[in-house]
């Protein structure tokens, strides 16, 4: 199969799974109780009213004429209106994601930065120090509960020490990048002192992952017979490792850190509640609370979706970096 | 004092929206009847004497509105038609650099913010605004946002008393008839003058569906209003009701803001939903949708000019979050300290509490016709079965008023002559037997997270009717929309028959509470007495007495002030 054909397939797959989200998520609303012209209507509105309301909302056509005029909607970019604010699903559930993928891109960052260092240095130093350190904090990191260490960053870093702001965004990246291309870094330093410490929360666990995996993946390469043979034609220790062991290791990694990426979009609910964070995940939790359809089933959907795109790059790079996996 | 019979039926529907008001805080639903019937253990007679309890009080033959309210308070403290628990209070956190007290009506009205370092002040709520019309939310979290640029005829001072804003004179022109004159040298922050056309249309645009572009979720905020219009030649507003509508001053106090009639007409839905234009003492500088609005005092404002040059209000759905930035600097007022950090807020040097009775009463519903809660006998028992002190220090931290009957101490209508069950459960394991229904099995349902300790309150409370030795009782948790929409479906068949909720009352008048609650026709009843019916009739066809504020005419005015509305 040429590698064409595998994106195709992958593409093909991927729109299947992101129109199956689009169903089932479009059939959540039916299947849960309370009709959404509660949620428009005065409490004293008249029988007419609330037909008049649900004829408007369209709630009064069959069900698959429903489906067919969201499926619609959706090709053309019309999710609905919020229920609760009045204006364009799309224009809110896009405006709340940037944030999330800018905490979900730093959280990355922030894993593989640290991470892959440690994993190095835990696998080539195996049972000494740095590695009892490595795998100590590796196992810290996957046992610690997001929402605690958020709420203890704060406390110590924030609130006694005083070194970060207690949550809340600050300044959009983009706005921070076009301010220090123009010179000015304060709008840069304003968005790592809030983005910082949720980048690390939501990031830890993700580290210690990669840690771990590092680590073993660098055990496994440095025990193969190619790296005998590469330490036996004297090559210098350092190059064997980064050079050889590393790039080796580092493929089953990428595949994680890509699936991991799509997760963490739409696992920062806890992360951006603690932190103050006004991403997708705080509004999928605000429109639960207010029953705002329209706005959850954006929110899902543009988070499955952003899943599904994540695990297509992922794939065709994988299939790039080790083209075996293509036949 | 005598007042125009009305028909009570259509009243009580009204009415009973009408509370709905902040009331479930945010839960929604059709108003619809539950079915009449009755209690089947009804008192028999509207006597004067307190027929179960421990009050037996003797009271007078009521004369006026209040008194047949006290009257029903009393009668209802007897009936025990919930397990009577708390006044929730509103516990803000607040930084020593500003002077500020607290309000009795959860809002937050940041004209009374002095700030003592620096002139800009910042405010952090549990949730953000859900846009900015005034017309169409119907949320406190919005109305502390919306409410710093727009105002009412008529507002409420800290302790609930009615004070004039826009309006600086009302008076009852007739039965069913208001008149409110419009004050003068008021402008919009357009820099347009307000005028009596504006005020119009914006009660019209509340009421009517067809004015404004909107079908505002408000319109039974102004239960009974029907329309109104300029008079003619004069700076004032004649407000039409359907009756005469006794608490209809107590409504305009709390609700129904004034836009300016041509930027509305002038401008779409969602312009409408990001910008503002009041006469308020602070203008929209920024909006952020669900992040954040940052204010400018209003120069030209007709009081004096706000002491604060800057707003900022912000919000964070956790509460840690919250008092982590109150007590890291970067805020001067969060609401909703919960119990377990106010000891952080109290003990830090630059922060402090500032707790105040709020207006919502915590209660568990016994549905009248479900067994075992179709027997006084039994409700009386569960209400002797609890230990509401020792709830009220060891869960909610003493930030709470016991209470024994519906209405709030300072509310039209409270009967100060009831207090609340003590605890007895030996009386209470009597009253079991005497009920008929020993060997009960009880499930108390309640929301989690939704008011202050619920989940907490529940467990305790089914915990001390668990120990009764024929009685056993369990909590169901429920996800508060679900339990909500159960409860307001207009069938009373259908929700759970034992259940904790919130009621908000920002009237200040007993009627809003018991005729949505505990009337056969209101909207979230759970409880019908034809006794108690009668009472809340009578009062409901007589205006209020006493001085109300601007009432220039020396007519009568509801009962909005005469109650002085003390304070706990």
């Amino acid at each position: 199969m040429s590698y064409g054909r595998f994106l195709l397939k992958r593409v093909l797959q991927g729109i299947l799974v992101v129109w199956g989200v689009i169903t089932v998520v479009f059939l959540l609303r039916f299947i849960t109780p309370g009709s959404p012209v509660d949620f428009v209507a005065p409490q004293d509105a008249s029988q007419e009213l609330r037909q008049r309301i649900a004829a408007e909302l369209g709630l009064n056509e069959p069900l698959y004429v429903q489906y067919v005029d969201y499926l619609v909607g959706l090709l053309n970019g019309d999710m609905g209106y919020s229920y609760i604010f009045g204006q364009e699903a799309s224009a809110i559930v896009f405006g709340k994601l940037p944030a999330t993928v800018e905490l979900a891109v730093a959280a990355t960052v922030v894993a593989v930065v640290l991470s892959i260092p440690l994993g190095v240095v835990s696998a080539t130093r195996r049972h000494q120090p740095a590695d009892y350190g490595a795998t100590t904090f590796s196992l810290l990191g996957i046992s610690t509960p997001n929402f605690w260490l958020g709420i203890m960053l704060l406390l110590v870093l924030a609130v006694q020490i005083d070194l970060f702001p207690v949550g809340r965004r600050g300044i959009a990246f983009s706005t921070a990048f076009w301010m220090l291309f123009e010179g000015n870094v304060s709008g840069m330093q304003t968005w790592l002192a809030h983005i910082t410490l949720p980048a690390l929360t939501l990031g830890t666990y993700f580290t210690a992952l990669i840690t771990r995996l590092t680590r073993s993946g660098m055990l496994d390469e440095l025990g193969k017979s190619y790296v005998q043979a590469a330490r036996a034609k004297g090559i210098p220790e350092t190059l064997v490792r980064y050079r050889h062991a590393l790039r080796n290791t580092l493929i089953p990694v990428i595949t994680v850190v890509g699936l991991q990426l799509g997760t963490l979009i739409g696992g920062a609910v806890i992360t951006e509640q603690v932190f103050n964070w006004p991403g997708l995940g705080q509004q999928v939790i605000s429109a639960v609370n207010n029953r705002d359809w329209p706005v959850l089933q954006g929110s899902l959907i543009v988070i499955g979706t952003g899943f599904v795109l994540v695990n297509i790059v992922v794939d065709s790079l994988y299939a790039y970096l080790d083209p075996r996996v293509i036949e | 004092m005598t007042g125009e019979s009305v028909d009570r039926r259509s009243f009580l529907k009204l009415a009973g929206g009408a509370a709905a008001t902040a009331a479930l805080a945010g839960c929604t639903g059709d108003d619809g009847g539950n079915g009449s019937g009755g209690d089947g253990n009804g008192t028999g007679g509207g006597g004067n004497q307190s027929t179960g309890g421990d009050q037996g009080t003797e009271l007078p033959e009521p004369e006026t509105r209040e008194e047949y309210l006290q009257r029903a308070n009393l009668l209802l403290h007897d009936q025990a038609p919930w397990i009577f628990l708390n006044r929730q209070y509103s516990v803000y956190g607040k930084s020593n650099r500003i002077e500020w007290e607290a309000r009795r009506d959860e809002r937050i009205d940041a004209y009374e913010i002095v700030p003592q370092e620096g002139t800009g002040v910042r405010i952090t709520q549990s949730q953000m605004d859900s846009g900015l019309d005034p017309h169409d939310h119907r949320e406190t979290t919005t109305d502390n946002i919306v409410l710093q640029s727009y105002e009412g005829l008529l507002g409420r001072d800290a302790d609930g008393n009615i004070v004039e804003v826009l309006a600086d004179g009302y008076e009852r022109v007739e039965d069913g008839t208001v008149r409110f004159t419009i004050r003068q040298g008021v402008t919009f922050h357009s820099g347009e003058e307000l005028t009596p056309a504006d005020v119009a249309f914006s009660i019209n645009r509340i009421v009517d569906d067809e004015v404004g572009g909107l079908v505002s979720p408000q319109s039974d905020q102004l239960s009974g209003v029907t329309g109104a219009e300029v008079v003619d030649g004069e700076r004032a507003v004649d407000v039409s009701s359907d009756g005469i509508n006794p608490i209809v001053f107590s409504l305009f106090a709390s609700y129904c803001d004034i836009v300016q009639q041509s930027w509305i007409e002038e401008n779409e839905g969602p312009f409408i939903n990001s910008n503002m234009n009041g006469t308020g003492p602070f203008q929209l500088d920024s909006y952020e949708q669900d992040v954040s609005v940052s204010y400018t005092r209003y120069e030209d404002y007709w009081r004096e000019p706000a002491p604060a040059e800057t707003l900022e209000i912000t919000a964070a759905g956790e509460s840690s979050t919250r008092v982590n930035q109150l007590l890291g600097g970067e805020t001067d007022i969060i609401v909703n300290v919960p119990p377990q950090d106010a000891g952080r807020v109290q003990e830090n040097g630059n922060t402090e509490l500032s707790p105040v009775p709020s207006t919502r009463v915590i209660y568990n519903a016994m549905v009248y016709n479900a067994e075992p809660f179709d027997s006084v006998e039994f409700r009386q028992a569960m209400n002797y079965a609890i230990d509401l002190p020792s709830i009220i220090e060891n869960i909610l931290a003493g930030f709470a008023d016991p209470t024994g009957q519906p209405t709030l101490e300072g509310f039209v209508g409270y009967n100060s002559d009831v207090g609340p069950y003590e605890s007895d459960p030996e009386r209470a394991q009597q009253l079991v037997e005497d009920s008929g229904y020993a060997g009960a099995e009880i499930t108390l349902h309640t929301p989690v997270g939704r008011y202050l300790g619920d989940l907490e309150i529940a467990q305790a409370v089914a915990g001390q009717i668990d120990e009764l030795p024929n009685v056993s009782a369990s909590v169901r948790q429920r996800e508060f929309g679900t339990l909500a929409e159960e409860l307001l479906d207009g069938d009373i068949s259908t929700g759970p028959s034992f259940y904790l909720i919130g009621w908000g009352n920002a009237t200040f008048d007993a009627s809003q509470t018991i005729i949505p609650l505990l009337t056969t026709d209101g909207a979230l009843t759970s409880y019908s007495n034809e006794e108690v019916d009668g009472l809340i009739d009578q009062a409901q066809s007589m205006a209020g007495e006493g001085a109300g504020s601007g009432d220039e005419s020396g007519g009568t005015t509801e009962g909005g002030n005469s109650s002085g509305n003390s304070s706990n």
